[in-house]
């Protein structure tokens, strides 16, 4: 494999990493707190596409992961509302430690109702779009990294236009700022405190739609999303959104690179070495810390 | 009766019996792969016992108690396996293996956030999994390594069956014991404080990093030690004992059993460990059910188990031994500072501070003598409690010095501060709900010397320090007329006794300066008034008051002499009446036209 084939195949796992890192942080900044079933939630994600699947009739036909993707978004922005309802909401007036805990039991429960339902082998989500990869200057690029490029691409742009061009992103995000002033000057923030939990989700579906097609998916795939989640918030400056797409990218190139050097096992074990050592010199994040230590 | 044997039982410990009773009855009728599940529970007793040093007692979540259970475990199998090493041996090493890593990954990631804290330990505990895996020629790789032998003590080999579980809960017995006396100590209140209260528990002179260090070095070692025992009772080592799964089921365990109690942790275990045998048809839900049950404590019963039954102990027959506090208290002299005359004690030198653009305070200069009430007032937001939050520690000045007694101590942390005599109380009375008024003093008793960890290695209820300390409390107590208080638990105070035991906390560390900060919110007339001649009873004994207080009734009367604050500047100072005559003063915050 040529380094610019590894460069495209990172920037598409980088796409994907991103949504998961972003709806991390929507969550982070409207809760305060960690939502560590986000790992889970892809792997959900990937299993709710799988299911989805099979029940679309289509005579026979393939469905593809285009059509799946509104209704496993959908499915998933479900999931995030409860668990913004069940993990998060009894536990906000308690140290963000608290809400860390109980979304590390959703993400047990999450990883071991897979377990039950679907058992242990890996799976494997249908393609975006069915067909032969594109092939130009040497290079070969699937439809699906094509596929997920674009999906992020997509979904990144509707985020920052909602985030920034609507009420409803400007509430969602005076929410995020002050939730005691919010409240007071009549903003719901209990519903947009759902929301984002709601969007942080749909985000991590999407992404386990999109990635349990190359790299398939089992019930214990979510730690591993999870921590490189966590560790593109904490190097892209804990809190940021475009410091989480920065440092999702910066995690999948170094992951490709380092696997095609070593090997994957040994990649991710570099990864986590490079975090402490980044931890160490720079505990602010390579861009700041825009959230404060309130998680 | 005296404050000794007031307080001599702060609290049954009847689950402690009933988890001793049901793991005797249980152990005789237990078959071999009974017993073999029994030592298990005992191995992850010890685990848990770890982890509630620092996740129940510090409040830092670690993520890699896991971890060091499964180097423990690797480290006394290969130990045994390669070198013939018996457990006499190989558990002091898995110990010291383990306690090494916590020292190296905690000087470094220690005083980051929980949220980096919890990362850098998990990302620890993967590496550790990865190396067990690809370290294929020491480790056997993903099939781990067989035929690990049980426990042999010099070249006395412990049989299978009841004699290994014993030895198991032996040593969970020992590891219980320090546990219990870290709990029964002024140290482990002190850490109980620095949970519930941080900022509070700094102005008591508690929240030096050794301590949280203490707590992390000591959850490796308890970790190392289950995970050493686990191996040898299973007989195989696989990169199973190192999966993210074990870290789960640790804090399944401290969670549900009870984050602090001791009890708590051999019933989680217990039940834990059990829970998949009980319903074996549905065996691979069992950790489904584990998450089911981590959720339902973490939201409904956060002290678990074990807090709930005391809980229930606790309505049933009332808290130990209210009665017996109503009885006059010892004649404990509290030592009063001779007084000091114009000594200034504490001084502030041009200070100021900014939040992002804000500038919450610019260049304020004023002191303290020994002796002296300052009144401190202003319109909200005119930085009041920022400069109080300066002089004790909890803010980094941008500007300018503090000067305690004439020395510089501008660089100092909160909790050095207090320890050089500055005290300090809080808008909302900030004390731990679930320990009793009487404790919530002891820890910041000075007069005692700092609390030391090396009391837990005493007996239970031996330590001399605290016996001390909460004999000095009761006189403090007595002191602000809360001596009937002593006994209530944190969460059961009013606010006027909330107030009383807080102004207690601080008087008992024999400031030379207090900075209270409302003290008077929420309280009666009568209350006022009795807080009014227990301040001026205070300064006549020659410590510096500052009262920020919005109540001009209250205040005017007390104070020597006023400061009036005004968008981050003195905007006045002098004698109460000077103040309140002046014309910036009333226009800015008296109200009312200048006369």
């Amino acid at each position: 494999m040529s380094w610019a084939q590894i460069l495209v195949d990172g920037v598409a796992l980088g796409a994907a990493y991103a949504l998961v890192a972003l709806g991390f942080v929507l969550v982070l900044n409207a809760a305060g707190a960690v939502n560590f079933a986000q790992g889970d939630l892809v792997m959900a994600g990937g299993f709710a596409a799988i299911v989805l699947a099979s029940l679309v009739p289509l005579g026979g036909i393939a469905v593809p992961g285009l059509v799946l993707a509104p209704m496993v978004a959908v499915a998933g922005g479900l999931a995030g509302w409860l668990v913004a309802e069940i993990a998060y909401r009894p536990l906000r007036r308690r140290p963000p430690v608290a809400v860390f805990i109980s979304t590390i039991a959703v993400g047990i429960m999450l990883q071991h109702g897979a377990n039950g339902l679907f058992g242990a082998s890996e799976r494997r989500t249908p393609p975006m779009m069915a067909g032969e990869p594109f092939a130009f200057a040497g290079l070969t690029v699937s439809r699906q990294s094509l596929a997920i490029v674009a999906t992020a691409a997509i979904v990144i742009l509707l985020l920052h236009l909602l985030l920034e061009r609507t009420q409803l992103g400007r509430r969602l995000r005076a929410a995020a700022e002050d939730p005691d002033m919010a409240r007071a000057i009549g903003i719901p923030v209990r519903r947009l405190t759902a929301l984002a939990f709601a969007l942080g989700a749909a985000l991590a579906a999407l992404a386990g739609l999109l990635l349990a097609n190359v790299y398939f998916v089992t019930p214990t795939a979510g730690l591993a999303f999870m921590l490189k989640a966590y560790i593109a918030v904490t190097i892209g400056g804990w809190g940021s959104l475009r410091g989480a797409v920065a440092g999702a990218f910066l995690v999948a190139l170094f992951e490709v690179i380092a696997a095609r050097l070593l090997n994957a096992s040994l990649a991710d074990a570099l990864l986590y070495a490079a975090l402490l050592a980044a931890l160490l010199l720079r505990p602010q994040g390579l861009f700041g810390e825009a959230a404060g230590r309130r998680a | 009766m005296n404050a000794r044997s007031i307080l001599a039982a702060a609290g049954p410990a009847p689950v402690w019996v009933l988890a001793a009773a049901a793991v005797a009855v249980y152990g005789t009728l237990a078959q071999s792969y009974g017993l073999k599940l029994l030592a298990i529970a005992g191995c992850y007793t010890l685990a848990v016992l770890g982890y509630q040093f620092v996740f129940g007692r510090i409040g830092a979540l670690s993520l890699a108690q896991g971890a060091f259970f499964g180097l423990g475990a690797y480290t006394s199998a290969l130990l045994a396996l390669k070198l013939g090493w018996d457990f006499a041996r190989t558990l002091p090493a898995a110990i010291a293996l383990a306690v090494a890593l916590a020292a190296i990954v905690g000087a470094s990631v220690l005083r980051l956030g929980s949220h980096y804290f919890a990362l850098a330990t998990l990302a620890v505990a993967e590496l550790l999994h990865i190396l067990a895996v690809e370290w294929l020629r020491l480790t056997g790789g993903g099939n781990g390594l067989p035929g690990v032998p049980g426990f042999r003590l010099f070249d006395f080999t412990i049989p299978a069956g009841w004699p290994a579980a014993l030895f198991v809960w032996i040593v969970v017995a020992m590891g219980a014991l320090l546990a219990m006396n870290y709990a029964a100590s002024l140290y482990g209140d002190g850490s109980r404080l620095l949970r519930a209260h941080p900022l509070a528990a700094a102005s008591a002179g508690i929240g030096e990093p050794g301590r949280r260090m203490a707590a992390f070095l000591l959850s490796a070692a308890f970790g190392a030690a289950g995970g050493a025992l686990y191996v040898h009772t299973l007989g195989v080592v696989s990169p199973e004992a190192l999966q993210f799964d074990v870290m789960v089921l640790i804090l399944c365990m401290t969670v549900i059993g009870g984050r602090n109690a001791v009890a708590g942790a051999a019933l989680g275990a217990l039940l834990l460990v059990h829970l998949p045998e009980w319903f074996r048809a549905f065996e691979q839900w069992a950790l489904f059910a584990y998450g089911a049950g981590l959720l339902v404590c973490i939201i409904a019963a956060p002290e678990g188990i074990a807090g709930a039954v005391e809980a229930l102990w606790r309505r049933m027959f009332g808290p130990p031994r209210v009665a017996v506090l109503a009885a006059p208290a010892p004649p404990s002299e509290m030592a009063a500072p001779p007084p000091a005359g114009d000594t200034i004690v504490l001084a502030a030198q041009a200070l100021g501070i900014a939040f992002g653009g804000n500038r919450a305070l610019t260049g304020a200069t004023f002191h303290i003598r020994a002796g002296e009430i300052v009144g401190l007032i202003g319109p909200n937001g005119s930085g009041k409690t920022t400069l109080l939050n300066l002089l004790s520690g909890f803010y980094r000045p941008d500007l300018g010095r503090v000067l305690l007694g004439g020395h510089d101590v501008t660089a100092l942390p909160a909790w050095r501060r207090a320890r050089l005599g500055i005290a300090r109380s809080f808008q909302h009375a900030a004390l731990a709900d679930d320990m009793t008024a009487l404790d919530n003093v002891a820890v910041a008793s000075a007069e005692c010397g700092p609390a030391r960890l090396a009391n837990i290695l005493r007996l239970p209820g031996r330590d001399r320090r605290r016996r001390q300390a909460r004999a000095r409390a009761f006189a403090a107590l007595e002191a602000v007329g809360a001596a009937a208080s002593a006994g209530k638990r944190g969460a059961d105070l009013g606010t006027s006794e909330r107030r009383l035991v807080e102004l207690a906390r601080a008087l008992v560390a024999e400031p030379k300066v207090m900075l209270l900060d409302e003290p008077a919110a929420g309280l009666s007339e009568a209350e006022k008034h009795a807080l009014q001649s227990l301040l001026r009873g205070l300064a006549a004994r020659g410590i510096g008051i500052v009262i920020v207080d919005h109540g001009m009734p209250f205040l005017l009367p007390l104070a020597d002499r006023v400061v009036c604050l005004d968008a981050g500047a003195i905007l006045a100072a002098g004698t109460p009446q000077e103040v309140a005559a002046d014309p910036a003063v009333r226009r800015a915050y008296l109200g009312g036209a200048a006369p």
